[in-house]
């Protein structure tokens, strides 16, 4: 995959009208429309949300429940932007969303855990895998998926985007709603942090 | 200062190949019939534009904020101020004639 935005193209106009034709269909209400939707986009959908969440359940929760968005919300979409943009963008924004009250019930979790409401665990387990470990393949995939978990929202779907969907600059500026040299700036940062914290474990090599 | 900044990159090459496992890990796929659920979940739900009242209304603070807003607006707010205290032991129209009339 090129990693610049020179590989930034422009729309294919045959999917642009293909894409044209199913939302005035949806708009009908047309049930066959809807299932050629949920067809063709549902991978799409639950991988954007997978790659924020991490959980074939919690994706697989999103992915659904955009689907429900889109068939009661369709009447208005004006076309403002594409199909598939929009998609993205409930995918991206329902993760995050879910992303942060899994986590405000985590904080909630450890401090009720904390104050010995139960008598689970106090607090997390130690790590005790020692840095040569990281070096498997696995383990080291697995350091860089809790570091890019860390990265700021809108980084973190920059670069989730790009580097696991594998969508073009201009996709991605419009999903975030954004331009290309703003989605630039967020990748540069995000790879910048990544390798910072990647780096010491990738000196074993 | 930590040396850290000063570590020189990791090599491309080992960060391509982290980028490609990370691709290959993101194809995951919704389990089958995830049509049919979608559409259990449409019929389990009543459609959206049928909700009478909006959707901030449903939360308590924002409504109880709203009755006090229009309780002061009407004029009615005299309700929510408290009563005077009963220590002062004369009532207040039993006042106005000592002022009216001085001695």
């Amino acid at each position: 995959m090129p990693d610049s935005p020179a590989d930034i193209c422009l729309p294919d106009v045959g999917m642009v009208d293909a894409e044209a034709d199913l939302v005035a269909q949806l708009q009908t209400g047309s049930e066959a429309a809807f299932r050629t939707l949920v067809a063709r986009y549902q991978d799409r959908v639950y991988r954007t949300a997978f790659s924020l969440l991490r959980t074939p359940e919690e994706a697989e929760d999103v992915a659904q429940e955009v689907f429900v968005e889109v068939y009661q919300t369709i009447a208005r979409f004006r076309g403002d932007a594409s199909l598939t943009t929009w998609l993205y963008r409930l995918a991206t924004s329902r993760a995050l969303k879910t992303r942060r009250k899994a986590q405000t019930k985590k904080r909630f979790a450890y401090f009720t855990n904390l104050l010995g409401f139960d008598n689970n665990v106090l607090h997390e387990p130690p790590d005790h895998a020692h840095p040569q470990a990281l070096l498997e393949g696995q383990q080291q995939l697995q350091l860089l998926l809790d570091h890019i978990a860390r990265l700021p929202d809108q980084q973190q779907v920059a670069f989730t985007l790009r580097h696991e969907q594998g969508l073009r600059y201009d996709k991605i500026a419009a999903v975030l709603d954004t331009t290309v040299p703003a989605v630039e700036s967020l990748l540069f940062r995000a790879r910048q942090t990544l390798r910072k914290h990647i780096q010491p474990h990738l000196r074993y090599v | 200062m930590s040396d850290s900044a000063f570590r020189p990159l990791p090599d491309e090459k080992v960060w391509e190949d982290l980028m490609h496992q990370l691709q290959e890990q993101a194809q995951g796929q919704p389990r089958p019939f995830f049509y049919n659920r979608v559409s259990a979940r449409l019929i389990s739900r009543p459609m959206a534009p049928g909700r009478t009242v909006p959707v901030w209304m449903l939360r308590p603070a924002y409504a109880a904020l709203l009755g006090v807003i229009m309780l002061a607006l009407s004029g009615d707010a005299g309700a929510l101020r408290p009563v005077p205290a009963a220590s002062t032991g004369t009532a207040p129209d039993s006042e106005q004639p000592l002022r009216a009339h001085p001695q």
